[in-house]
């Protein structure tokens, strides 16, 4: 397998077909747990639904690549941890205990929907370890009925007969392998079916179109020292984990040996120290504390339970004396690195010395044996002999995978073999001669990030963790799992690393590029090479011409040298103004569109605006306090006592002559690109009319008329340069409505001619509102006092982005913004507003 | 005592003699000074120095040790950023007397100019007469004593110290108010007074922050960010971010702020491509040997030029936006990798200077940390007037961030939502700029480049006013800059992007007809060597990266610069957060990220047939966007950006 920052990261192969791949999705980098896990398990995603509380769903990520999910939950030795990047901040993510709380709650439960054979051809698998039943897991899910033989009486390989109850409860294997047989009801089981004793290769290679050797290494090596031979007191691990799982609980003498220091004899030395008569446990080891290969987890729980751990240390023999059992040793150092990379011990001179115990058991490696492969010369020495690159054997219809063909490794490594093996099976009983090779598929199910806001600050959360327990003969569980509180939190920790942030330039491929960047040693060429061709590659257009002008393609220009910089943070800046000369605004904003609302959301409204002083621009009368400007299409309408009178033209329709009600009252039209705007403001002017307001969604007074048109404020443009053209520039005071989301927006509409703008949508969600099917809906739990806090306080807000962009330019009056302030980044909003692009054409 | 007769000797020879004569222990008498500028900056011995007549700007700035004796008048800035030593000034000072002081003592006995003690941190400002408007504007500490009227908005924004008014407090400032004086406080004043001879009788009224604007009232909620393409190019008008926004806005009633770069996608380098087909490029091992890549940068003027070892340099981050570890990674990583680091605006720590083989100190309008000392051990000097992230606002320094270590480096109190002033004291225009370009140099005895940081805007106008201030190269920062805190508003909204920022600074060069002589270094959203090659063929003389370092070390862009918890320890100054962060393994990716761009930056060079970095060329270039077509005027041709590259590459490598 690959390390997680290799080139297969940068420039990730393709992926075989048929397989379901998210790879090629621009926004999103399958992240280094998932790459760290053989079999692509999508962590990010689970992680994350689990802290949203979709168990389901979270049950789906973790089981869609792994039959043996539950059993994973307990003891996978979870190579994502490491790679967790958040290892190098407080800890990894406990991935393995956010797997099995999801798998606690629904693995014994759920109910698969049954898939059945669709193929004609058969594959026969030899051996139901996690290697053989994943490949019948894969190949039964592509249709295929499956035969599966195991010599012994249960499935499960190494994972029923190998790993002790204390670790993985004899419950939680059926779980896992009940669920696989209720899904795939042409998987057929043989037990006590042993290869070259109940069945033989020639009749499985008669009876299927394929056969698959997960056969396991089923026999523990001996240490090769003198004495050994015929001891009864020396055992292999191996052997040894098998009675216990088997169920027996033999009494052990009072001191026992464990040599070796991989998983089987973490297993081995926990498992002897809770059967009877056993008082001390040790474990001897070749190596040092910082090579042992077993797992942090595992070793630091023997250590825990009061496992003596003896380091530096090699046998070499065994006697008896007395009675008593003696292990010759002697003490190493560590040499020179060896062709596998490993520091070499070497023997220390002078060193012998013994250890007095009552049984030894080795643990220093299993192998694989078989005679009837071994009589169609398919052994190379104990294993399987296996081609990586396509699973197969020295016979074409055989494939191997697993322990059996490559060595001693994980569940979950030999799940990715049997995953291997199955595609190279499937390519084969389909006829492709040269299948492109098989990668482990990634995909992602776009979980939103956490919202936790104490991500950053939880450290990881280790389940408790009870060792021996009261009756250790028993196999008590040795931890407990999350409750939901903690599962929670622990998954708030992911970094989510697979997800874009609000980042558009540093996004997360971008992000993982610059990482492998940083990773890479100068010298590595081919690396760098591949990483340059990806850094090569451009992006699409941000700005695709289905993008119509939007106020965020306008920015403004800071003050800096040309014009004395007026500090945001404490210098003034005006923000009122006097409408017409006629109405006081203490801010450039009014509301629209409540007047269809309920009394009581029509009354926050209402009263928001007294105390924001924000006239209210609707229908509907708001209230005395509430400076109101009447909106209406019929003249006879026209209220005296309001603050204004703003005749709504519809479309096509001509414009009229109003008269103010009182000397103080506003009145001006309201008008749309569906109107004639030339004819518009001259009827305006020669009325004098005092304002004008641009509806740019053309249905300003209807419902919410801003989530059902894009606002086009090009009407804005356009009033202005007839205005222009009639040398009557600040005849008439502009109202602009439609897409005023921020006190950035009005700064802008100011800056591109407008004296105030409306408010209708962003008002509506400052006070609570929700965008439902292109309405507000006010449902959420907000009280009166909220709505109305709402709306001030978006008044407030928005004032002061506003006057903080005017202050941004060298502005100490919002209504000095102007279009020379501002630059368009795309060329349809240039056009949309006659603001020009930076750069050249500056 | 020696006798330096200005009227015969030049400001900068006359100041070589005063620092000598420092050196000496000797005391200098400067005849004829004819309110000449600069007179004794830069001084660190102790000396007295009596200036017969009057001085013109920042007279006895940039010292620490240093007593002067200013016969009559002095201009603007008099004992500008003095640590310890004294001035007294015979007759009246001009505008922000004692700006920026961090424990000298001035005297006035004549009336003072307005925005007296400016952004003062330490020590004691006198003055006998009057003070004219906003005495005490945005200091953070010290005293101010003054025998006359305070003039109006005294102790405008003030975050601390004291302000002694003995005559009429005419007006207060913002977030100033009127306290109890004890009497312990008063004998201090007094003493003050006695030991420069003050006679004085009357009463104080005392003047002090009055705490409203320190913090932000309420808390903004804290939110991991949207994923960007939820919220930019085709989505919806009304989305997701913008609900959120309103959401929070709603709340607080106050913009919102966030750390980290632009939230939404420009105009950037990706928009435009190569001619030349490059998907072989890269077999050359030894490509970096072949091609010249060694970069100066600040030697116009005479000064000693930045050396680079490629045309890269670190852009400037602050100490304070970053934890101390993040900043000795990257200082060590710029080391191994030969290039410049920058101090940002928080000052220049023992840490920072020992890890950085070339660094480049950055003076801001708040002064923060800025001083005599760490300039004269810095290898460069640069005056940020904006950043592309912000421009138009000062740094932004959240109260969790303000430790009391940091508080000291910077003089500030510890615990203010630390929100820096925009402008500078004692730069209002071009003209005082100039000037202000010149202290730095008479201090440092003119051995230093000195740069300017300028956030893009009008660049045009800008560039154009930059070198007519002198500068000796220019950072400029397109909106694609990052920081550690801002409105999320200002980093969206304010400035233009990093591609038509270097087009209009060029074509200002063009028209004044400097484009030969005057370097620039672009900064902004590059973020690889690719990003960089597209930089130098437009016409940069070097880029400075960044947020993208940042990454290399470690940093996940969650967009919580702001909150001061960073989760990786980068972006804190929580010592628990810290200790997440092991700058001596980052520092080494940070290191290889860095060889990785040279890697890049070369093998491109070398597949378009160059061997040295200055030949890069536009016409190396095609925009792949109307947008990066019309802001750059390289042809616009789509059919360079190449969908099927993916495959091509495969089969390359």
């Amino acid at each position: 397998m690959s390390a997680v920052y290799d080139i297969n990261r940068i420039l990730i192969p393709e992926v075989p077909p048929d397989y379901e791949d998210h790879t090629a999705d621009t926004n999103y980098v399958p992240a280094p747990c998932q790459v760290a896990c053989p079999i692509g398990t999508d962590a990010p995603s689970y992680i994350g639904y689990i802290w949203e509380g979709k168990f389901e769903e979270a049950f789906e990520a973790i089981t869609a690549t792994n039959p043996f999910s539950s059993i994973c939950g307990r003891v996978c030795d979870a190579p994502c941890e490491p790679a967790c990047r958040r290892t190098d901040s407080d800890g990894p993510l406990q991935i393995r205990n956010l797997k099995r709380f999801v798998m606690d709650k629904l693995g014994a439960t759920y109910e698969p929907i049954p898939i059945k054979a669709i193929q004609s051809k058969t594959v026969a698998i030899v051996g139901s370890g996690p290697a053989g039943l994943t490949a019948a897991h894969e190949l039964c899910d592509a249709g295929f009925e499956v035969h599966v033989y195991e010599m012994t009486d249960r499935l499960g390989g190494m994972m029923i007969w190998g790993i002790p109850a204390f670790r993985l409860p004899p419950g939680i294997i059926e779980e896992d392998i009940d669920r696989l047989l209720k899904r795939f009801p042409d998987l057929h089981i043989h037990l006590n079916s042993g290869l070259g004793k109940e069945i033989t290769l020639d009749e499985l290679k008669a009876k299927h179109d394929a056969v698959l050797l997960t056969i396991g290494s089923w026999w523990g090596k001996p240490m090769g020292i003198p004495g050994e031979e015929g001891n009864k007191n020396v055992v292999d691990g191996v052997s040894f984990l098998r009675h216990i799982n088997a169920g027996e609980r033999p009494t052990l003498p009072e001191t026992v040996v464990v040599v070796g220091g991989g998983d089987v004899a973490m297993d081995a030395c926990r498992a002897a120290l809770r059967l009877p008569g056993c008082k001390n446990v040790k474990v001897i080891y070749r190596r040092g504390p910082d090579e042992i290969p077993a797992r942090k987890i595992e070793l630091e729980g023997a250590i825990e339970e009061g496992i003596e751990f003896i380091y530096f240390t090699q046998q070499v023999a065994v006697e008896e004396k007395n009675g008593k059992l003696i292990l010759k040793c002697v003490k190493t150092v560590l040499g020179e690195k060896g062709e596998d990379e490993r520091l070499q011990p070497k023997i220390a001179e002078g060193s012998e010395h013994e250890i007095q115990c009552g049984m030894v058991i080795a643990a220093v490696g299993q192998k694989a044996a078989c005679d009837d492969l071994a009589k169609h010369n398919l052994m190379d020495v104990d294993r399987v002999q296996t081609e990586w690159d396509t699973m197969r054997t020295k016979d074409k219809k055989v494939f191997a995978a697993g322990d059996g063909a490559f060595g001693g490794s994980t569940i979950v490594m030999a799940m990715h073999h049997g995953q291997r093996a199955a595609y190279y099976v499937k390519s084969f009983l389909n006829d492709i001669d040269n299948p492109i090779p098989y990668r482990t598929p990634y995909r992602t199910r776009r979980v939103p990030v956490a919202q936790d806001i104490k991500w950053e600050r939880f450290s990881p959360h280790h389940p408790e963790f009870f060792g021996i327990g009261e009756d250790p003969v028993s196999f008590p569980e040795i931890e407990a799992t999350y409750d939901w509180d903690t599962a929670r939190n622990e998954a708030a920790r992911c970094y989510r690393c697979d997800a874009e942030t609000g980042s558009p330039d540093y996004s997360v491929a971008h992000r993982e590029d610059i990482f492998s960047m940083a990773r890479t040693n100068p010298a590595d060429h081919i690396k760098l090479k591949s990483m340059l061709q990806k850094r090569l590659r451009t992006r699409t257009n941000p700005f695709p011409e289905s993008r119509a002008p939007n106020l965020d393609d306008i920015v403004f220009l800071p003050a800096n040298l040309s014009r004395l910089v007026i500090d945001p943070y404490r210098e003034a800046c005006k923000v009122t103004t006097n409408l017409a000369n006629k109405l006081e605004l203490q801010h450039p904003f009014l509301v629209t569109g409540f007047d269809n609302e309920s009394q009581e959301i029509f009354e926050a409204m209402s009263q928001g605006c007294v105390i924001s002083k924000t006239p209210y621009l609707g229908c509907k009368d708001p209230g005395n306090e509430t400076s109101w400007l009447q909106l209406s299409s019929s003249l006879s309408e026209q209220t005296k006592h309001t603050a204004g009178y703003v005749y709504h033209l519809d479309k096509g329709e001509e414009p009229i002559a109003i008269t103010p009600a009182t000397d103080r009252q506003i009145v001006g039209l309201a008008v749309s690109t569906e109107n004639d705007l030339e004819q518009t403001i001259s009827c305006s002017l020669e009325n004098k009319h005092d304002i004008l307001v641009l509806d740019s969604t053309g249905n300003l007074g209807g419902n919410w008329s801003e989530l059902t048109t894009t606002p086009d404020f090009s009407i804005l443009r356009d009033v202005i340069r007839i205005l222009r053209k009639m040398k009557k520039e600040e005849a008439v005071e502009l109202v602009y409505f439609g897409g005023v989301r921020s006190g950035t927006d009005a700064a802008k509409l100011i800056g591109l001619g407008a004296n105030a703008v409306v408010m209708g949508v962003c008002a509506g969600l400052a006070m609570g509102g929700e965008i439902n099917n292109e309405k507000i809906v006010f449902s959420s739990n907000y009280s009166d006092t909220d709505r109305v806090q709402g709306l001030v306080n978006i008044v407030k807000a928005n004032l002061g982005e506003a006057s903080m962009m005017a202050r941004c330019t060298g502005k100490t009056n919002l209504y000095n913004v102007e279009p020379e302030d501002l630059s368009a980044i795309t060329n349809d909003t240039s056009k949309a507003t006659g603001i020009p692009l930076p750069g050249k054409c500056a | 005592m020696v006798t330096i007769d200005l009227g015969k000797t030049s400001v900068r020879e006359g100041n070589e003699k005063i620092r000598q004569c420092g050196k000496n222990g000797e005391d200098v008498e400067v005849v004829n000074p004819d309110a000449r500028h600069h007179i004794g900056v830069g001084l660190v011995h102790p000396i007295t120095v009596k200036v017969k007549g009057s001085a013109g700007y920042f007279c006895a700035g940039l010292s620490d040790a240093a007593n002067f004796e200013v016969e009559s008048n002095v201009g603007w800035g008099v004992g500008d950023n003095m640590y310890s030593g004294s001035v007294v000034v015979g007759g009246n000072a001009g505008a922000i007397p004692g700006v920026a002081i961090r424990g000298a003592e001035i005297v006035i006995r004549g009336n003072m100019g307005s925005r007296a003690g400016q952004v003062m941190k330490a020590g004691t400002l006198c003055c006998e007469g009057n003070a004219n408007f906003m005495a005490g504007y945005m200091m953070y500490g010290g005293r101010i004593i003054i025998l006359g009227d305070s003039g109006e908005k005294v102790g405008e924004d003030m975050s601390a110290g004291e302000i002694f008014v003995a005559g009429k407090v005419e007006d207060l400032g913002s977030d100033a108010e009127l306290t109890d004086i004890d009497s312990a406080e008063i004998d201090e004043v007094m003493k003050f007074l006695d030991r420069y001879k003050i006679p004085f009788k009357g009463s104080f009224q005392k003047v002090v922050n009055a705490g409203k604007k320190l913090r932000y009232a309420t808390s903004e909620q804290q939110m991991r960010s949207i994923p960007f393409f939820s919220f930019s190019g085709a989505s919806d008008y009304w989305n997701p971010k913008i609900q959120e926004d309103l959401y929070i806005k709603s709340q607080i009633g106050r913009y919102r702020i966030r750390g980290y770069g632009g939230a939404r996608p420009l105009p950037h380098f990706s928009d435009i491509a190569f001619k030349k087909d490059l998907s072989l490029a890269g077999g050359d091992a030894d490509v970096v040997s072949k091609i010249k890549m060694r970069t100066e940068i600040g030697g116009i003027n005479g000064a000693e030029p930045l050396k680079l070892s490629m045309p890269v340099m670190i852009a400037p981050m602050s100490y304070g936006a970053l934890s101390a570890s993040t900043k000795r990674a990257i200082g060590l990583a710029s080391t191994l990798s030969d290039i410049a680091e920058n101090t940002g605006e928080g000052g220049m720590s023992d840490a920072q200077r020992g890890a950085a083989k070339q660094l480049i100190f950055q003076m801001l309008g708040g002064r923060l940390g800025w001083n005599i000392h760490d300039m004269n051990r810095a290898d460069g000097l640069e005056i940020y007037i904006s950043q592309g992230a912000k421009p138009g606002l000062g740094g932004q320094l959240m109260a969790k961030k303000v430790t009391p270590e940091l508080a000291k480096i910077r003089g500030i109190p510890a615990g203010i939502d630390l929100r820096s002033p925009s402008r500078h004291p004692d730069i209002l225009g071009a003209d005082d700029l100039v000037i202000k370009v010149e202290e730095l140099r008479e201090a440092t005895g003119y051995r230093l480049p000195v740069s300017i940081k300028l956030g893009a805007g009008r660049v045009r106008d800008d560039i154009k006013i930059a070198v007519k201030d002198g500068f000796d190269f220019i950072e400029l920062d397109g909106m694609q800059g990052s920081t550690g805190a801002g409105s999320a508003e200002v980093i969206d909204y304010v400035g233009i992007p990093t591609l038509p920022a270097i087009i209009e600074a060029l074509n200002a060069l063009e028209e004044i007809g400097r484009r030969d002589d005057i370097q620039i270094v672009l900064m902004g959203g590059i973020r690889d060597g690719v990003d960089a090659v597209k930089a130098l063929c437009l016409g940069a003389d070097a880029v400075a990266l960044g947020t993208s370092t940042i990454i290399a070390g470690g940093c996940i862009a969650c967009m919580q610069c702001h909150v001061g918890q960073c989760v990786t320890g980068i972006a804190t100054q929580d010592p628990e957060h810290e200790k997440r962060y092991d700058p001596e393994v980052e520092s080494q990716n940070i290191h290889r990220f860095l060889e990785s761009v040279r890697w890049q930056i070369a093998t491109i060079a070398n597949e378009l047939g160059y061997n040295d970095v200055t030949q890069f060329s536009r016409d190396d270039l095609v925009a792949l966007t109307p947008e990066a077509a019309a802001m750059t005027g390289l042809p616009y041709d789509p059919q360079y950006g190449d969908a099927d590259l993916d495959i091509k590459v495969r089969a390359a490598v």
